[in-house]
Order: C-alpha cells, then structure tokens, then sequence
C-alpha cells in the first residue's frame, strides 16, 4: 500500500485548484486522480468562452482555462494518475483506486480531498410518463457527444429545463443547423443565468416556454414526439421531434464521502470542493475555493487538527442570477447588474467601463 | 430450406427454458425471435419474484410448479452461474379483511408444501422490518421467496440451450405459418423454416401465432402496469419482498429489495386493451404507487427514484365464436392455471398463451413440460448425453476479493478501467458481455448483461463510451449501433445522418 499526504480525488478545476493549494501551503506529498484520460473536467466539453474572467481578467474557453492549470501542475513534482479511478473511499481514509494501467491498488493518505463534480439529473427522476426510446439525452452528455465525439445525434429537438447547460446546448444545436422547437422550463422564469437566456436564447430567436413541462415521450424506437403541459392552464399539446434534450438539475457526487462517513459525519480527513460540494456557477469560484481547501488539507496535514471549513465565496451567485426584467452586463460571465458612475455606467462586480447592457 | 425436428417461437423466459430443455433430447432445434435479443418482452418487465408458492390453489399446476420451483431455485441459479437472493417475502395486513387473507394464505400454503410459513403479530412485523408503517397488524413470512434478476436468468438459459446444441435466430419474427404433411413450414424475417413440431412462447403475441394454424380459442386481453425503481441509496429500508394486502378491496403494492441493491415498487394495475411492446407508462399508475408506498412505507425515500418503467400483463380468456352476432364472445373469467394448449386440426403445435406470474418462478418447470410433451408428441426420441445443464457465470469483478481483483487487472488492463461509475462495471466486462455466446449488440442488451447504464446518472457518463466500445468490438460503425430495437439508434440521428 502506498501512502501519501493528501490526496485529490478528480481532475477538474476543483482539484487542480486544490493540488495547487496544497502544495503552496507546503504540502510535497500529493496524489492527483482522474477517471478520464486527460485532466480538466467538464471543462473539456465547453467550448464555448466565458470562463476566467474574474481570475485572469480575460474570457477564455473551457479547455483554455484548463490548460492554464495544467500546465501549473505539469511545472510541479506531484504525482498524477489519469485513466484512474477511486472506486471506494473506506472509513480509515484507504482508497481503492482502479485503471488500466494503474492496476488496483489501495492508497493511504492523511487528508483526502473529493473534488469529483456533479452529475445531472436523468430523466427517470421526473414525473414524465410514456416511452423511454432512443433519443432522450441529458444536455451534458449531448454536449459531450458534440463537442468531443464530433457526433451528430438528431434533428429537430426540444428541451427541457433552461438550466445553463441546457440553454448553451441549444445555442450550438442552432448553430449546427438543428431546429429548435423550444426550451421549456417549468418555474415562471429561466432557470439558468440570464447572460446565457439572452445569449443562447433570445439571440437565436429559439422560444423559452415558461410554466410549461413534458408530460409525456412518445415513440416506440425514437422518440416522435413529446406532450407538453402549460402548468398554469393545463392545456396539453403534442410536439413532434426526433430528440428530447433534460437539463433539469445537477447533482454533486459525493457517493465516496458517504461511503467514507458511513451514513454519518464527514470524517476529519475528508474535504469536499467544486461542484461534489454545491454546484457552481462559475469556474473562477471553484478555482478559488478550490485552492482554499488544498491549503486548509495541509494545515490539517501538518498540525492533525481541523478547523472550520474555510467560507465559501458565494458572492457572485446573486448578481449573477440577475432577476429576469433586470437590465445587466452581459460581457462577461459575472453579468452584472448596472451602476451609474459619473463617467456613464459600469458592471457593479467587475468595474467593466464598457457594459453591454442586456436589453 | 433449413430443416429442424422442433421450433420454438419467442426467446422470453419460456422460450430460452423450453429450448434450454428441448436440448435434453437428441434433435435438430432452432428459436425464433423477433427481436435482435432474448428477454426484451415480458420478461424484461416484471416483478422479478421468486414465489413460495402460498399464492395459487392447491391443485393446480401452478401451486405444484412454483412450489417445486422456490424450493429448488437457488440452485438453478447456481447451475445457470445466476445471481439469486433468497431474501424470503412478508406478506403484511392492516386490518381484519388483511388478517383474514394471511390466514387463508397460509392454510393454502401449507396444502401446497410451502415450508417455513409463519403468522407474525405486529411487533414481530415491525422487528424485522422496522420501516413499514406502524399501522401494520400482522403478517405472513415465506422463507422460501427470494429475488432474481428475469433477463440474467433468461440469457443464461439462453446460452445454455445454445452451448447444448440449440440454434438462435434473431431478427426473426415469425409472420406467416402453414401446415405441411410432415408439419410446418414457418416464414421468419423474410426466410422459410421447416419444423415438425412448434412450440409457440410469443409472449404477447402468442394467441396471434395460435391463430395462424387453429381457430380463436384463446386471446389475450392486456393490462399495463407500472413501476418505480429506487438508486441503491435506498437500500436497506426494507430486507425482505412485502406484499401489501390492503384492508379496502383492490391491488396492494409490492417491494423488492433486488439483486442488485435497488427497490423496485410495483405493479400498479392499469386497463388498457394495447399490446404496446414498448410498454408505455401511466400517469395514473405512477401516482397510485407513490400513494401507496407512503401508506405502507412512509419513510420510503421517494426522492431515490431513478426511473420508472412500465408492463404489459398478457391476460388469457377462453373465447368463442357467437354465432347470432358473428362476433368473438369472451368468457367472464380468465384462465387462471397454466395450460399448455394443443388443438386438433394442429398436430406437434403446442402454445403458451397468457403465461403470467409466476411463469418467471416456474420457467424451468413449464420448459420441461413442453419440452416433454413435444418429445411424447414426436416420439422416439434419444437422451441426449452430451447434455450439460452447467453455464459459466460471466466474470462479475465486483464478487472477487481484492487481491483476485488486482490479479485480473494485470492479466487483463480493460478490467482497471471504469466506464459505468454508478455500478462500477469496468470496459473489460462489457467487452465480454459482448463475445459472450448470446452476446450483446445493443446499448440496452449491455445493460442487460453488465448493469452498465442502470444506476443513478442512467447512462448519463457511459451511454457514449458503450457505444463507442461496442462499434470497436462489433467492428460497425457507431452510427449504426441501436438502443435496442432496429430503429433506435443513438447517433446519427433519426437513421438519416
Ligand atoms: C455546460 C457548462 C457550462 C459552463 N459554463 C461556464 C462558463 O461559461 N463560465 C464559468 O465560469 N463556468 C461555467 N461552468 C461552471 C464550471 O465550469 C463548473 O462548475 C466547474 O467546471 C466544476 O468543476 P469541478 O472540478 O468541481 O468538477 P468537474 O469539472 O466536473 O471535474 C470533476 C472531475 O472529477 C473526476 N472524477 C469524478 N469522480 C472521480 C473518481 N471517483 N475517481 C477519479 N476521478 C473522478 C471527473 O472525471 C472529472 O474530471 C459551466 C459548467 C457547465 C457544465
Ligand atoms: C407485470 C408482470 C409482473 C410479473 N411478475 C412476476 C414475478 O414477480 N414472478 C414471476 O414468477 N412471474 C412474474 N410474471 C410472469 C413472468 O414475467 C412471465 O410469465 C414470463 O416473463 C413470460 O415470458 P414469455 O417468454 O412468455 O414472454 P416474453 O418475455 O414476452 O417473450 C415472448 C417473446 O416472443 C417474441 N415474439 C413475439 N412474437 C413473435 C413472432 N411472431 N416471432 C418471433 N418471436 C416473437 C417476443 O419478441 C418476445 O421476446 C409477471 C408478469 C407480468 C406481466
């Protein structure tokens, strides 16, 4: 069995930031490991830009945002296994890891940091009726698919849930020549970030249909078409389409820390960061929490003791979930909410002196 | 045109047990489905009970089946290399007319020969199942019940009559059948099949088949059904199958702690009339359940669910012909035992029609019974002694200890590699899952076979690795991999990209 001082389990923003944390704050003995065969996360399949602002004052893509923290890690003797994955968290802190070429083998440290993502919701988990075809796709993996399988995997499609990933979803769609029939979400306003409703949505003249939800999936071998409800009349339509795309919730994966805490309390040893915590919205909040709890891991490493978690930075979230009807910046990812200043208007997070305003 | 001594129609449970049996004869055998797999109808859609056998009339040959079956089942399991888990059932009452049913069920129990049948009282209830409602007032505890995974089963009986000899012909719906002098010729997806004796397990669509070669005699009017599955994280809240006998008249609900540590809730009882093999869901059906869990389990966490799905109950009735009307007159009651029917002007053409619960428990016991009687039927017949009732269990690593585990890692790096992470299956046991003899070809026949797709993301993170690992191992394009059924392919759209 081999030991070391902490170790990260994920590869993604959240754990890079947190190696780097660590090492930082002085710890040498640090074991990254990634399921996927290169680091970065869900980063990798967001091709889209709007990641990094707040930490390098510019809008990068998801991989180039990755590829800055790689190339940190790269720079530093830490040991890192991809193609690995941690397949039991056991109460006296061992991991069982499992790769092809790493073999199964049970490693030991003092502070393991669980910086493993979140994943969406499927569809089994709503009240929706009817069949379960071919073609019903959670936005995520669609945009996996897309993005780094290069597949094409249907025609004319509905959506449901504006969450982010959703409405981002939607916009490449549109962009590949797919018909978007419509975005439906069933609170009376868009669940994810108004930058990307009107970005995403209203840019592409693709209908957001509040209050409304999927009953309903029919066909027998693909899906042919969806009942729609209008919650607020009860009116129900069908629409015909070849393809229903969910973003209807992300859920941390924290499955290891339960197995670790057996059904109790987190163990000291156990941290918990990015979205296995909660789920972001921005990158830069993970990167910097991310790093946070890489250094409280060390400390824990160092002195046996731990202190309270370290705050969480939550605040962008409010303005950045500016209120629908709200006029804010849409530049950058804080979208933030207008303030005069006696030079004209400038984003209240980011001092931006060129807002786009969004209406 | 291929020659065979016996057909079987339909690769359910009935007819990979039948075939699997009819193998213990020396003959020339193939099964015909029309599907691309075995076990995507009914026996895909089921409760996944083994019964005790306190349920039927004493009798019948149904009550001396299931009895035989339960008491024999684990080791059935253990031949076939399936997983089996004799959890044992609690049948529980909420009142006097429940109590009353537990008593008749476990006088009726006992005529049957079902062994270890107690009466619990409340609290004896409530200790070995601490979750269910304290409303309970008793119930009856069968030892000998336990809980199997039908498709895991099925395949395996599958491979079995396959490695015994037994031919699989896929993709082979059986549309047109003609009496011959020396039996039959059938035409199965687009192909002529000559048989001397038929048997017909279509499921479903077995009285259909009857029809081709004898007059209406039996029909099967369908019923949907519904069900919740629950993710592992819910396991434990219950230990053992409850049945829900409810105090008003009416279906109670049913729990089973499965195989795989999941909770499956069902089924709902819905009149529908459709043979829909793409077994649609109710809304109505799914509601009644989440209704009743929270009567009979309410610290149920429904919260778990990671998918519904939905059955379709092939309910058998005798029918005749009206002659004033002209029309199909429908007995009142349906056929409630298990009947192998046979007809007159259709000589060596033996049909299951309407075979429902527990024809997953007895279907080693009605697959002899067919398989015997066409043998009588047909005579002459030799033992065949190369017959070996053993299947190698597929290589399941998450049963091997660790140290078993890391060995088979190295011998075999696809075994380290984790591509469904809810259940933990590797890309090593996929791939075998696909070389297997009765291999998978679809996205869902691998699900049948590893767990893969089945936990909590259902198949968010693998759907795209599977596909990709089945192109690469079937030596087909990705976009021509299907769901399941020809039609359902993932990518490249809708058959058109
Ligand atoms: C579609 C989409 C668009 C977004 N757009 C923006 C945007 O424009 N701007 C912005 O700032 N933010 C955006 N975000 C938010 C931000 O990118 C995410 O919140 C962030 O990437 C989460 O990082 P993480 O490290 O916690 O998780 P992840 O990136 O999901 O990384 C988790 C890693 O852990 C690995 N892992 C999991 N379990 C194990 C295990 N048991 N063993 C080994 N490895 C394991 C996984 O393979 C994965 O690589 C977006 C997010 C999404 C999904
Ligand atoms: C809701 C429900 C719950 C149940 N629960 C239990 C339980 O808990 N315990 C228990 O013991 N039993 C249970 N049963 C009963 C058990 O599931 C069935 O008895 C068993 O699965 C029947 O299998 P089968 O082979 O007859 O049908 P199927 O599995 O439907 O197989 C029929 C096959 O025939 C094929 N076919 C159809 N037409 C043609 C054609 N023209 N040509 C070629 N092939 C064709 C189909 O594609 C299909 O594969 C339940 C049944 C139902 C409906």
């Amino acid at each position: 069995m081999a030991d070391c001082e902490i170790l990260v389990i994920g590869g993604g923003p959240a754990g890079m930031a947190a190696v780097l944390g660590a090492w930082e704050a002085g710890c040498r003995k640090i074991l990254l490991v990634e399921r996927s065969e290169q680091l970065g996360g869900i980063l990798r399949q967001c091709l889209h830009s709007g990641f990094g602002l707040a930490t390098f004052g510019e809008e990068l893509t998801g991989p180039e945002y990755a590829r800055r923290y790689i190339q940190r890690l790269q720079g530093l003797p830490v040991d890192i296994l991809t193609d690995t994955s941690v397949i039991e968290l056991k109460p006296d802190g061992t991991a069982l890891l499992s790769g092809a070429v790493s073999g199964l083998t049970n490693i030991k440290a003092a502070a393991v940091i669980l910086a493993s993502g979140c994943r969406e919701r499927p569809i089994g988990t709503l009240p929706v009726t009817g069949t379960r075809p071919s073609g019903i796709f959670t936005a995520g993996a669609a945009q996996k698919m897309v993005n780094l399988g290069g597949y094409d995997f249907g025609q004319r499609f509905v959506i449901l849930g504006s969450g982010d990933v959703g409405m981002i979803m939607a916009r490449q769609l549109a962009l590949l020549g797919k018909t978007i029939i419509a975005v439906l979400e069933k609170e009376a306003r868009c669940g994810g970030l108004e930058r990307n409703r009107i970005n995403c949505l209203e840019r592409f003249n693709i209908p957001l249909r509040t209050l409304c939800t999927v009953t309903r999936v029919h066909g027998s071998a693909r899906v042919e078409g969806v009942t729609v409800r209008n919650l607020s009349d009860g009116h129900e339509e069908y629409i015909a389409c070849d393809t229903l795309i969910t973003s209807v919730g992300l859920i941390p994966e924290r499955e290891l820390a339960e197995q670790a805490g057996g059904g109790g309390a987190l163990p000291d040893w156990l941290y918990l960061c990015g979205n296995a915590c909660y789920v972001h919205d921005l990158v830069d909040d993970v990167t910097y929490e991310g790093e946070a709890i890489g250094r409280a891991a060390a400390d824990f490493v160092r002195t046996g003791r731990k202190k309270a978690a370290p705050a969480i930075m939550n605040g962008t979230r409010t303005a950045v979930n500016g209120k629908a009807g709200k006029t804010i910046c849409i530049a950058c990812p804080k979208g933030c909410p207008l303030v005069k200043t006696d030079t004209g208007w400038s984003g209240a997070l980011c001092g931006r002196k060129d807002p786009v305003p969004s209406e | 045109m291929e020659k065979y001594d016996v057909i079987v129609i339909g690769g359910g449970l009935l007819g990979c047990f039948t075939a699997r049996a009819l193998t213990r004869y020396r003959l020339k055998l193939a099964l015909l489905e029309a599907r691309e797999d075995v076990c995507t109808g009914i026996s895909r859609a089921n409760t996944a009970i083994i019964y005790s056998g306190a349920d039927t009339k004493p009798g019948s040959l149904k009550s001396e089946m299931c009895v035989r079956s339960a008491q024999t089942f684990a080791n059935l399991c253990s031949q076939l290399g399936v997983r089996y888990s004799p959890c044992g059932s609690l049948m529980i009452s909420f009142g006097p007319r429940g109590e009353e049913v537990l008593g008749k069920k476990m006088a009726q129990g006992k005529a049957n020969g079902v062994r270890g049948l107690a009466l619990l009282s409340r609290e004896e209830v409530l200790s070995i199942e601490p979750n269910v409602s304290p409303a309970v007032t008793a119930g009856l505890f069968a030892p000998e019940a336990g809980t199997v995974i039908p498709w895991e089963l099925g395949i395996a009986a599958a491979e079995n009559a396959l490695h015994n000899g037994a031919e699989f012909q896929f993709n082979s719906a059986v549309t047109r059948i003609e009496k011959v002098p020396d039996g039959y010729v059938l035409e199965a997806g687009g192909r002529p099949f000559h048989a001397r004796g038929i048997i017909n397990c279509a499921g479903l669509y077995a009285d259909g088949l009857h029809e081709m070669v004898a007059k209406p005699s039996v029909r099967i009017y369908p019923e949907a059904g519904d069900y919740y599955i629950l993710d592992t994280k819910a396991s434990g809240v219950i230990r053992h199958i409850i049945f829900h006998e409810p105090e008003e008249k009416g279906k109670g609900l049913t729990l089973v702690p499965t195989v795989d540590g999941n909770i499956l809730l069902g089924p709902s009882k819905i009149p529908s009339g459709e043979k829909n093999d793409a077994f649609p869901t109710s809304k109505e059906g799914l509601e009644w359940l989440c209704g009743l869990a929270e009567q009979v389990i309410p610290s149920l966490p429904m919260e778990h669910v990671i998918r519904s799905f939905g059955a379709v109950r092939p309910n058998p009735f005798y029918v005749r012909h009206d002659p004033d009307t002209g029309l199909l007159h429908r007995d009142d009651k349906g056929i409630s035992d298990f009947i192998l029917h046979e007809t007159d002007g259709a000589p060596n053409f033996l049909s299951f029609i309407g075979i429902k619960t527990p024809g997953l428990t007895c279907a080693l016991e009605l697959g002899l019974y067919a398989a015997d009687r066409m043998a009588a039927l047909l005579g002459n017949l030799q033992p065949n002694d190369a017959f070996n009732p053993n299947n190698p269990a597929p290589l399941r690593l998450k049963e091997l200890s660790e140290e078993a585990r890391a060995q088979r890692v190295r011998e075999k790096p696809s075994y380290g590699r984790i591509v469904c992470r809810c259940r933990g299956i590797s890309e090593g046991e996929i791939i075998d899952s696909i070389h297997h003899s009765i291999g998978a070809k679809t996205v869902d026949g691998v699900k049948r076979r590893t767990g893969a797709g089945s936990g909590r993301c259902q198949g968010g993170f693998c759907t795209q690795r599977i596909i990709e690992i089945l192109s690469q191992e079937l030596g087909i394009p990705v976009c021509d991999i299907q769901k399941d059924r020809p039609g359902s392919k993932v990518i490249g759209g809708k058959d058109h990209g």
